[in-house]
């Protein structure tokens, strides 16, 4: 089975255009560190075009969090915003560029949204 | 609850509010101290001079970023006769600075011990503001040879506090000291520097390359120079609306900040000491106020409300894809998520506003490239609208918080528990419809099909949302109005039962337009009619209400903002005299006030006190407060764009004077506005 870390970039490579970053240019670094280990993620971003790799190069924005912290996030159990407070993550360079790849991780798997009365009725 | 003797300085959202003294000496409950993204960096900063404590002879609040005391050692309990004078400056830039200046006026030498107490309890500013106190991290001071450093630790989560001095002091424990030996007049001083700091791991701090944009003193003051050497003068006969407006400006530029997420544009923060944040709906309402004045300030609200325009469902922050945020916070407990606000998106008027906005900043500056730029976001808001805030599915907007624990039950800007209820008291089960957002719905419409037909080319869309909106007028004069009052309901349940409280809320109805025409006329007169209008303004709840209090926070008091949007609803159906009599009354007040008016007074009626009662735990200054005196003299001119142009119809109340506005930036380039007060009130209705 996949992991949810490696679901999310591979779905996000599949894309290839994103909507809500029309407006994003930049590259994002994510650095998955445990121990000695690092993984590398990299994001390209260019008007929505998306491309991701897993080269370990300069990049506009870098961040470091756990393999852990960031499989949550992947599956929507943690929130990147509360974790860039919490210093579970951080970041350098360009902060725009993580609130607007932030805003594409899933919501809680829990969380079912608004639900309108009749339906409510009926369940 | 604030103190009317604290002195409060600020830049962004780092602020510091103390005694007139200079000193901080703060408890749970007593909001003084040095406070930066949402976190308090210092609880205590006494100073003493051989053990005592200083007195205040005066203080200057020389810019909203800097203050200057004069002091003298000794308490006032009788006639002082000093030898000391002690000058502590300060301002807030990215960091917080101090100068101590101490001279000696006598004639022999003398030796001095000056102690600075410094401590940090490093609460969050939810935690000042509700009463909490037990933290769940651990403190530290860390004291070296040339700095002390008090911290808090919580997981990675850690802040940490910095103290420096420029001349050699004694650091320890609990403050730092200096032996000071000065001859006949002599004077000695001191620069202390306290850092403030958001630490993650490997010690990077969290605003890391954010804080390419911090300033300094002498920027800021260049900046403040050119914002209001940027922004329209008013001349005006009528001395204190002068003088309301200085005000206002330099307290707008106060108010600008710029959001972590979002480096290097400002917005209006939502107001001090509490709110030094991003609002959605408070940010919105100020920059629909201030267009004339300041019409940048909206195009970045917009794009960055836009850009954390939500994507998903969190039942958490009650975010939705198209919302719009609530509020943002930077402290402990939204980090540790005990607050939902990483942001926190749990109001229903902040959607609809922000394409409001976008329609009338372009109407004001021309600016189509914006409207082009965030077509995405307003459809995005639109369809929030439709599909996920239409909770009963019959076209209204509703509100019911998914997040139980730590969410907004009245996601309106009434907010207080008990603001929304039926006449006899009794509080509506959820989800509950509140008027002035199906107004606000109604206009995002109207003014989306503009937008659509002129910059998106998409006439069918455009055609729908018309439709849709036409409907929504109907379905709501149908629904909300209440016969026997000849007024629109506060709100709807969901059985359709209406809280049938005669409400301020009934004028935003006529701003947004959905009034039927021939029902007008009656809701002007229930404005300005003595059950709502106390000669002051217009009551948040009429008297003779169930639950009406004259100082109930949404019960009774009188908020200018509120009475901004009134006022330019009743322009907008024609009624300019009732406009005017609000313009008067609230620019009256404000003169109470030292031109700073506050979130809300009391709803007392004007004959009765003579002055504005100011509610007790008002903030001040308040953004759409401090935006209130730039829409009056927006609906007091009667300037409006029209074709291109800036069209000027002025109605002003009698005694005003003559008024002048010069240089009105628009889509025109700059031009005046010029208007004489001749109106005579007593022709006004009962």
């Amino acid at each position: 089975m996949v992991d949810a870390t490696t679901r999310f970039f591979e779905d996000l490579d599949r894309r290839g255009f994103e909507p809500l970053l029309e407006k994003t240019s930049g590259t994002l670094r994510f650095d998955l560190h445990e121990d000695a280990q690092t993984t590398h993620w990299l994001i390209q971003v260019d008007r929505g075009r998306i491309r991701v790799s897993r080269e370990d190069r300069d990049a506009d924005t870098v961040v470091w969090t756990s393999p852990a912290m960031f499989e949550q996030m992947a599956a929507g159990r943690e929130d990147g915003i509360a974790a860039l407070l919490r210093g579970d993550m951080t970041v350098t360079g360009d902060a725009r560029l993580v609130v607007q790849i932030e805003r594409l991780f899933p919501g809680p798997p829990d969380s079912r949204g608004p639900r309108r009365l009749f339906a409510r009725e009926a369940g | 609850m604030v103190q009317s003797n604290t002195i409060r300085i600020l830049d962004g959202n780092t602020f510091v509010v103390s005694e007139d003294t200079g000193d901080i000496e703060a408890t749970p409950s007593e909001p003084t101290g040095l406070f930066s993204i949402d976190t308090r960096f210092l609880s205590r900063w006494v100073l003493t001079i051989n053990g005592e404590r200083l007195n205040a002879l005066s203080y200057d609040d020389l810019q909203y970023y800097e203050a200057r005391f004069f002091l003298v050692p000794g308490l006032a309990t009788h006639y002082i006769d000093a030898k000391l004078s002690i000058i502590r400056e300060r301002a807030v830039t990215a960091s917080f600075r101090e100068t101590i200046t101490i001279l000696n006026h006598d004639e022999r030498a003398v030796d001095l011990e000056i102690r600075m107490d410094a401590g940090s309890d490093f609460a969050d500013l939810f935690q000042v503001k509700d009463e909490i106190v037990n933290k769940k991290g651990e403190h530290y001071t860390e004291v070296e040879a040339d700095r002390l450093r008090l911290g808090y630790r919580r997981g990675n989560f850690r802040r940490e506090t910095t103290i420096a001095s420029s001349e050699t002091a004694r650091f320890d424990q609990r403050g730092f000291a200096y032996t000071v030996h000065l001859e006949p007049n002599e004077e000695w001083s001191t620069d202390i520097d306290v850092q403030t700091a958001a630490i993650g791991p490997g010690g990077r701090d969290l605003r890391l390359g954010l804080q390419a944009h911090a300033r300094e003193r002498l920027a800021l003051q260049h900046d403040l120079e050119e914002w209001i050497a940027a922004a329209p003068k008013v001349n005006s006969e009528c001395e204190h609306l002068g003088r309301t407006y200085q005000r206002s400006l330099v307290d707008l530029a106060a108010l600008r900040f710029s959001p972590l997420t979002m480096p290097g544009q400002t917005v209006p923060a939502a107001g001090l000491p509490w709110f030094m944040t991003l609002f959605g709906r408070d940010s919105l309402l100020t920059c629909l106020q201030v267009l004339p004045f300041a019409p940048e300030m909206s195009r970045t609200t917009l794009r960055v409300l836009a850009s954390v325009q939500g994507t998903r469902f969190d039942d958490f922050r009650e975010e939705d894809p198209g919302r719009i945020l609530h509020e943002i916070r930077y402290g402990e407990t939204a980090a540790f998520e005990e607050q939902p606000h990483s942001p926190y998106y749990g109001s229903v008027d902040a959607t609809p506003l922000f394409v409001v906005l976008l329609d009338e900043y372009e109407r004001w500056s021309g600016d189509g490239a914006l409207v082009k730029e965030l077509e995405q976001e307003c459809r995005a808001a639109l369809k929030w609208i439709d599909d996920y805030a239409d909770l009963v599915g019959n076209g209204y907007i509703w509100y019911e918080r998914r997040n139980t624990d730590t969410g907004l039950e009245n996601q309106c800007w009434k907010d207080s528990w008990d603001s929304i209820s039926y006449r006899d008291g009794q509080l509506p089960g959820f989800p509950r419809a509140t008027c002035e957002v199906q107004g606000y719905a109604y206009d995002a419409k109207v003014r989306a099909a503009r937008l659509a037909r002129e910059f998106w080319d998409d006439p069918h869309y455009a055609d729908r949302l018309e439709r849709e909106a036409a409907e929504l007028k109907e379905r709501f004069n149908r629904d909300f109005w209440v016969a026997d009052g000849e007024y629109y309901a506060l709100a709807l349940d969901a059985d359709g039962r209406q809280a049938d409280v005669l409400s301020s809320n009934i004028g935003h109805l006529l701003w947004s337009g959905i009034v039927e025409e021939p029902r007008a006329a009656k809701i002007a007169q229930h404005l300005v009619g003595p059950r709502l209008f106390s000669g002051w303004g217009v009551r948040t709840l009429a008297e003779g209400e169930v639950r009406y209090n004259p100082i109930g926070y949404h019960n009774g008091t009188i908020w200018p903002f509120d009475n901004s949007f009134i006022a330019w609803g009743l322009r907008r159906y024609g009624f300019a005299e009732e406009a005017a009599a609000i313009a008067d009354g609230i620019i009256a007040a404000a003169s109470y006030f030292d031109g700073r008016l506050p979130e809300a007074f009391g709803g007392y009626r004007r004959e009765l006190t003579k002055f504005p009662v100011e509610y007790p735990t008002a903030c001040s200054p308040q953004a759409w407060s401090t935006g209130t005196p730039m829409l009056l003299l927006r609906t007091m001119l009667g300037i409006e764009p029209h074709e291109g142009h800036l069209a000027v119809e002025p109605r002003l109340p009698v005694g005003m004077g003559r008024i002048e506005v010069l240089d009105i930036p628009g889509r025109w380039g700059r031009v005046d506005a010029f208007a004489r007060g001749r109106m005579e009130m007593h022709r006004l209705a009962e």
